[in-house]
């Protein structure tokens, strides 16, 4: 009798264990109590009606992290300016590598950017040609670094067989040459990783006469690949998956708009750029005076750089953007928002005509 | 005696209380000492539906880590969605990820969820089809098909029981023994199916296939147990000892078309399975057979057709319930234990017709023995192909 008695206890304790766990690893825990269910309209126009979160990467909001595109893209580092006794203009940067920083680059989606002065992109270098140019670098990372200007300049300027170890530091000096829209970035192997990292920018040397006066943005179309298998997680144009399309960039219409375009997007051999509303003149690499086309479309491969010159004749909200569209629905879309200016009267006038 | 109870419960609990300080000291002040090597958060993607506007996929969190889920995509592509309850999801904890897209039927979906630290994590959906309203009319429907693969083949294959009655010695033995085949195709077919699910829907986490072999045994140890008790009973009433077998056999099948039924339902749900008339047929062929498992054991027992029959409903009828349960709540983890018990319950029975033949019989290894276990596992086979 004792016996059974003891071995339905076991039962019990047997039946309780299978309970308990089952309980706890099938039943999803409760966690919230009823909530009013909030209506969000997403990105796409679409319409969610839901008591949790809302997942879009339109919540992006640059205060909160280091870098904002806003202010990027309207930002050039003329470094600063003294006069050598011959009279030509020295320009000195200093610049930064780190390679430990872990970024909000999409709302929730944090990522270990590799950086030029804390930027991903780096600051924009500006210069005038025949400027000479000295770079002050150092490596604050943990990694080799290196700073490998594209444009005229001597092999030990290259910045390719030179790498900086940590602490190291290292002093690049060259003539701000040829005239045009070129690159920088870090060439140490394996140069893609670092590249995908973030050590790159954009380096713009302008012709000594100047050029016309326009509005001027830099967009250098990057991408991330986030779980590192080799394929871009997102894409976008200065680093932030989505930011132009919901902060339209502002402009007036008629305004000469000057567009300083470079591609730097790893992994994808080919990026491209398509503007609606308008068309642009485009200067490859930006070195000739001379347009080489009249188009809405560019097609650019790893490295290339294009400036772009238009204008907008109507108001209104313009996209532009990949028309690569994985590109684009993976963050590589943006949007000017032209408005009317004072003077636009006539165009005012046709534009409600046309309505 | 009663003065060492306390020591003996000391000495129980001494080792638990031991083991517990040692759990906070390596959780609290080894924690930092113990902290080498990277921690991968992972989530798994359990379940994706497919309504009206909207594609929902149920996600968990199977990390050692706390993880956000911050983007969801459909086919590699960036979408706006929403996650509920939060989109912090603790260990093991799930959430329902909504997104509104105006999906095509019949095509290829892949899913995809980043967390924070940048991770995607995708499911891929063979073909999408909307996923079944809760109504009155798919109960019915999912009960008669239920009804089709489970009762009906069941009863018809309790026909066979006036022809089996008639047989010599030999050729009952072999149809005993063509029983134990059917069943332990019916097994094997089972735990197959249960892999086949952990594989594709069970977070590894849950250890598949530990946990189909845990459940089969228990099951086996359960049904055991229980078989004894009644085989010892039998002796002492009017109980026959066929007839304590044949409930054996109707109990261990019941178990198994419950499960054989959430699968059905749950790929039903799933609209993994174009519904058609093969299948049906396929499954009643299939489950045919197993009437006359059930029908073999009872043919030294008198009066016994509502009994055969009792044991016959009690076979099929778990059939329903478990496209039910399949249809309107799909839980891989449930549908695996349901498997993994009919299994466990089958190759119970198989041990006791075992039994049951041996008693009964002088050599063993009788030609027709060896010939029914044989042709039950071919004819299972070939029926099997149907479905």
């Amino acid at each position: 009798m004792e016996r059974s008695i003891q071995s339905s206890k076991m039962l019990y304790i047997l039946i309780l264990i299978v309970g308990v766990s089952t309980l706890y690893f099938v039943i999803p825990s409760i966690t919230v109590a009823e909530q009013t269910p909030q209506t969000f309209l997403t990105h796409t126009g679409l319409v969610i009606t839901t008591t949790g979160d809302v997942i879009d990467p339109i919540g992006y909001d640059g205060k909160a992290l280091d870098f904002d595109p806003e202010k990027f893209m309207k930002s050039f580092d003329y470094g600063q300016v003294s006069v050598l006794e011959d009279g030509t203009t020295l320009r000195e940067f200093y610049i930064t590598a780190r390679d430990d920083q872990i970024m909000e680059v999409s709302p929730g989606v944090f990522y270990n950017v590799w950086t030029f002065n804390d930027s991903v992109p780096g600051p924009t270098i500006r210069a005038t040609e025949g400027d000479l140019i000295r770079i002050h670098f150092t490596n604050e990372g943990s990694k080799p670094h290196s700073l490998h200007f594209h444009g005229i300049h001597k092999a030990e300027m290259d910045g390719v067989f030179e790498s900086i170890g940590t602490g190291g530091k290292f002093t690049y000096e060259f003539y701000a040459e040829p005239v045009g829209l070129h690159l920088y970035h870090c060439h140490v192997h394996p140069v893609e990783e670092h590249i995908a990292h973030g050590l790159y920018g954009a380096y713009i040397v302008d012709p000594k006469e100047g050029r016309d006066s326009a509005e001027e943005f830099v967009f250098v179309l990057n991408g991330l690949d986030t779980d590192f298998d080799g394929e871009n997680n997102f894409y976008a144009a200065n680093t932030i998956p989505f930011y132009y399309q919901h902060h339209p960039i502002e402009i007036s219409t008629n305004q000469k708009i000057r567009a300083y375009v470079v591609n730097i997007l790893e992994f994808d051999a080919v990026n491209n750029f398509h503007l609606h509303g308008t068309l642009f003149h485009h200067y490859p690499a930006g070195t000739d005076s001379v347009p080489s086309g009249y188009n809405d479309m560019l097609t650019m491969s790893q490295g290339d750089r294009q400036i772009l010159e238009f204008s907008y004749k109507y108001p209104g909200l313009y996209m532009f953007h990949a028309h690569n569209t994985e590109f684009s629905e993976k963050g590589w879309v943006s949007t000017f928002l032209a408005k009317e200016t004072a003077d636009d009267f006539d165009n005012k006038v046709e534009y409600d005509d046309i309505i | 005696m009663t003065s060492s109870k306390p020591k003996i419960a000391i000495s129980a609990i001494a080792p638990i209380v031991l083991l517990a300080i040692l759990i906070v000291f390596l959780l609290g002040p080894a924690s930092t000492f113990l902290q080498f090597g990277i921690v991968l958060p992972e989530i798994s993607i359990e379940k994706v539906e497919f309504t009206g506007n909207e594609i929902q996929a149920t996600v968990r969190n199977i990390g050692p880590v706390d993880v956000n889920v911050v983007v969801a995509d459909v086919n590699d592509r960036i979408q706006p969605a929403a996650i509920e309850p939060d989109m912090h999801l603790e260990r093991f904890e799930t959430g329902l990820v909504r997104i509104p897209y105006d999906w095509n039927e019949g095509q290829p979906y892949t899913i995809g969820l980043t967390i924070d630290d940048g991770t995607r994590f995708e499911k891929q959906i063979d073909a999408a089809s909307a996923s079944l309203e809760p109504n009155s009319e798919l109960f019915v429907f999912l009960g008669v098909i239920g009804l089709l693969i489970g009762v009906v083949p069941i009863m018809i294959g309790l026909l066979w029981y006036p022809f089996i009655k008639r047989l010599g010695k030999n050729a009952f033995n072999f149809f005993l023994a063509f029983t134990i085949g059917l069943l332990l195709f019916l097994g094997l077919d089972a735990i197959e199916e249960a892999f086949e699910i952990s594989d594709t829907h069970l977070a590894s986490v849950f250890n598949g296939e530990l946990l189909i072999a845990t459940v089969v045994i228990l099951s086996f140890l359960g049904l055991y147990g229980i078989g004894n008790l009644l085989i010892k009973r039998s002796e002492f009433s009017k109980l026959s000892k066929g007839l304590a077998i044949s409930l054996m056999v109707a109990i261990g099948i019941g178990l198994h078309n419950l499960g054989e039924g959430l699968a059905v339902g749950a790929a039903i749900a799933l609209g993994q399975v174009a519904l058609s008339t093969f299948l049906i047929i396929g499954f009643a062929i299939h489950n045919t057979t197993e009437g006359l498992a059930i029908a073999a054991p009872l043919t030294r027992t008198k009066s016994v057709i509502g009994k055969m029959v009792g044991f016959g409903l009690i076979a099929g009828i778990p059939a329903i319930f478990g496209t039910w349960i399949g249809g309107f709540s799909f839980s891989p983890f449930f549908t695996i234990i349901f498997l993994s018990i009919g299994a466990g319950a089958i190759f119970q029975v198989i041990w006791s017709i075992f039994k049951f033949i041996k008693e009964g019989s002088d050599s063993f290894s009788s030609i027709s023995i060896i010939c029914g276990i044989a042709s039950g596992l071919v004819v299972m086979y070939l029926t099997s192909i149907f479905i």
